[in-house]
């Protein structure tokens, strides 16, 4: 075994697998960056080039570019509030509140030395799990995931709103997105629903352009308001001050690290969860883990916190991704679903000979993880001081050009017209959220599970009637989402009662 | 009782919700059982909401506690003016994208809004223009090779 890890350190090290590991850095650098443009399709896209590459090269090209693009991703959530990947969407709910409060640094910082630390663990948790994880990924069926899907949602909607009627507009919320999912052939019977006769909504609505809008819209016409840059008219920040306040902020909260950390690879793990929902778990987490409520409102304010908790959970879950992957070929996500296709060109089969055979293989896309990610962490370090000041440049020459990328990276998703309307109708719906106060988290996270929840619950019902109700797991998660929906409640109530102990 | 703005929105999405269930109705068991499992909560809850808007006392807990926040130092004719500018702003760019295509558009785009609204001069509008299209030419069309249709005009046109 230890054999196994050195041989595949070294095959990393191999000038050529090395090279190619930096050029698949380099276009996941610039990929991340990008709104709507992501990791999976740069990696679909470049799969026809590892044709003639070793597996050790195919696979340090590739997951080079795909470890890099979820890093690079978050910087532009937090310097636009326009997530660079779908994936990093939950990074702009603090992050770019802190760059308006001119913190632009600081949030970098804390976000890539957390994305550092997510995918050091992701990696590790890699490493020490694929001789271990199987009997757990085999012992959820679709009761047990549909079950994790909605104890997800409720997460982030019971934090997402203030008070009862904040619950209420959560919930609400998180049911329209679930709502939406659903426009589209009906999975099962191929039967069309709220296609309203148009062929463009036959296979749903594309989460690129949905999210993109949602979250980059509003942002764009708030700039555009106030008139100013991003960050005001704040003097700029002491940069390095607040890039070594974010790495500080990283060890000072280790623990939230390493629990998102654990929540990311944990989701990875399980089977069509994917990215996005592993940051908003891990953003919920953050934000479930406040003191009280009143420590809760500095949520979406520009806390740390709920950058560090989205900036591990986002990497770690690469790792996650990877461990059914090659373990058992059932890819982790949509992402690792193009990686597998790798598999195939490479003539390699996942399952027991990636754990036997070609263990080094293995073992080297662990050090693929670890060793890219340093890279990449330590290249942004070092250019962050241009980045951040991006913040300071005037609102009416930052919107076109961030008008341009978003409209580009939507119409990537189908390459139609509809896509840029689409994305236009779904940013005047987030204004009018954020406006009217209805969080936009909860909707997001219903859209992108709605697929994969009716789906488990079709499974389920089909298969179980309504027994599967009863299985141990899904009582134990039932369980868990009551007591995430009563949390807050639970926590409101107990500060009142010091409030009140205090007062007398 | 006053209908405010705000209560247009919970009504609105009663609507939608209230259509996607009286729709679903009609369906199969299995084509319709998710929708009606989401449609019919959103309804409720967006129900309550409306209710509790119009009838209820004034919230005592203001704002989301997990979202962003728009600005409000700004006067609300002016703030109004400014969303409507913007919104024009980008259907005028998807519209444009429409008639001829990504290629001339974005560089279309960004030359008019610098110099309309961002009242940027000639020189500083013309090299930031320039660093778009090569942006957009160099990295989309020929490094990444993503396809953009051409527009409405050039296909009418046969160019």
């Amino acid at each position: 075994m230890f054999d196994a890890l050195i041989n595949g350190l070294l095959l990393v090290l191999q000038w050529k697998a090395f090279s190619l590991m930096m050029v698949g850095m380099g276009l996941g650098f610039v990929v991340g960056l990008l709104p709507g443009i992501g990791g999976a399709a740069t990696l679909a896209l470049m799969l026809p080039f590892i044709f003639k590459m070793s597996p050790a090269e195919a696979f340090a090209f590739l997951l080079g570019m795909h470890s890099v693009a979820a890093t690079t991703g978050d910087i532009t959530s937090i310097l636009f509030g326009v997530p660079g990947e779908a994936i990093s969407a939950a990074t702009v709910v603090d992050g770019y509140p802190m760059a308006k409060n001119g913190e632009a640094g600081r949030a970098l910082g804390a976000a890539l030395m957390s994305s550092l630390m997510g995918a050091l663990i992701g990696a590790l948790v890699l490493a020490l799990a694929i001789p271990i994880v199987r009997p757990l990924v085999l012992s959820f069926g679709s009761p047990e995931l549909l079950m994790l899907a909605l104890m997800g949602i409720a997460c982030i909607t019971s934090l997402s709103g203030l008070g009862a009627r904040g619950q209420i507009r959560g919930f609400a919320m998180g049911f329209l997105g679930l709502l939406l999912s659903t426009i589209g052939q009906e999975r099962q019977s191929g039967a069309l629903r709220f296609d309203m006769g148009l062929m463009y909504l036959w296979d749903g609505l594309d989460l690129v352009p949905v999210l993109v809008g949602i979250f980059a819209i509003p942002e764009i016409i708030d700039l555009a308001v106030r008139g100013t840059a991003i960050a005001g008219e704040r003097q700029p920040e002491n940069l390095q001050a607040g890039v070594v306040e974010g790495i500080k902020d990283t060890f000072r909260h280790f623990w939230l690290v390493v629990r998102c950390s654990a929540v990311g690879v944990f989701i990875g793990i399980l089977p069509g969860a994917g990215g996005g929902v592993a940051q908003w778990v891990a953003y919920a987490h953050a934000v479930q883990s406040a003191k009280d409520a009143k420590d809760r409102e500095r949520f979406g304010k520009g806390d740390i916190r709920g950058v560090l908790g989205p900036g591990a959970a986002n990497n770690s879950k690469e790792g996650g991704e990877l461990i059914p992957t090659v373990a058992f070929g059932v890819p982790g996500g949509g992402a690792m679903g193009i990686l597998l296709g790798g598999f195939l060109i490479m003539g390699l089969t996942p399952g027991p000979d990636m754990l036997t055979k070609h263990l080094a293989l293995t073992f080297s896309m662990v050090w693929t993880l670890a060793i890219a990610n340093i890279i990449t962490v330590l290249l942004c370090l070092a250019l962050l001081g241009h980045l951040a000041k991006l913040t300071y440049i005037r609102g009416g020459l930052i919107i076109p050009f961030v008008l341009f990328l978003v409209f580009v990276g939507s119409y990537t998703a189908n390459g139609q017209i509809a896509d840029l309307i689409v994305t236009f109708i779904f940013g005047s719906l987030g204004y009018l959220m954020v406006l009217f106060g209805w969080p936009r988290p909860p909707f997001v996270l219903g859209f992108v599970l709605g697929k994969l929840v009716e789906t488990y619950l079709f499974i389920s019902v089909s298969r179980y009637g309504f027994s599967w109700l009863s299985h141990p797991v899904v009582l134990v998660l039932i369980f868990l989402t009551g007591l995430v929906i009563a949390y807050p409640f639970i926590q409101e109530r107990r500060s009142r009662k010091r409030e009140g102990v205090g007062a007398t | 009782m006053q209908l405010k703005l705000r209560s247009l929105f919970s009504l609105s999405l009663m609507v939608v919700a209230a259509y996607a269930a009286i729709t679903a109705w009609r369906w199969s068991f299995k084509t319709s059982l998710f929708p009606l499992a989401t449609g019919i909560p959103l309804f409720v809850l967006a129900a309550a909401q409306l209710i509790l808007e119009l009838f209820g006392r004034d919230e005592t807990t203001s704002g989301p506690a997990v979202e962003l926040e728009l600005s409000t130092h700004v006067d609300p004719a002016l703030a109004r003016t400014r969303v409507a500018g913007i919104l024009t702003w980008i259907a005028g760019f998807i519209l444009l994208v429409f008639l001829v295509g990504f290629p001339i558009a974005v560089p279309v785009f960004i030359f008019s809004f610098l110099m309309l609204q961002s009242r940027v001069g000639w020189g500083l509008s013309l090299s930031l223009t320039a660093v778009a299209w090569l942006c957009f030419y160099g990295l989309f069309q020929w490094l990444l090779n993503l396809p953009f249709e051409e527009g409405f005009i050039q296909s009418l046109l046969g160019i």
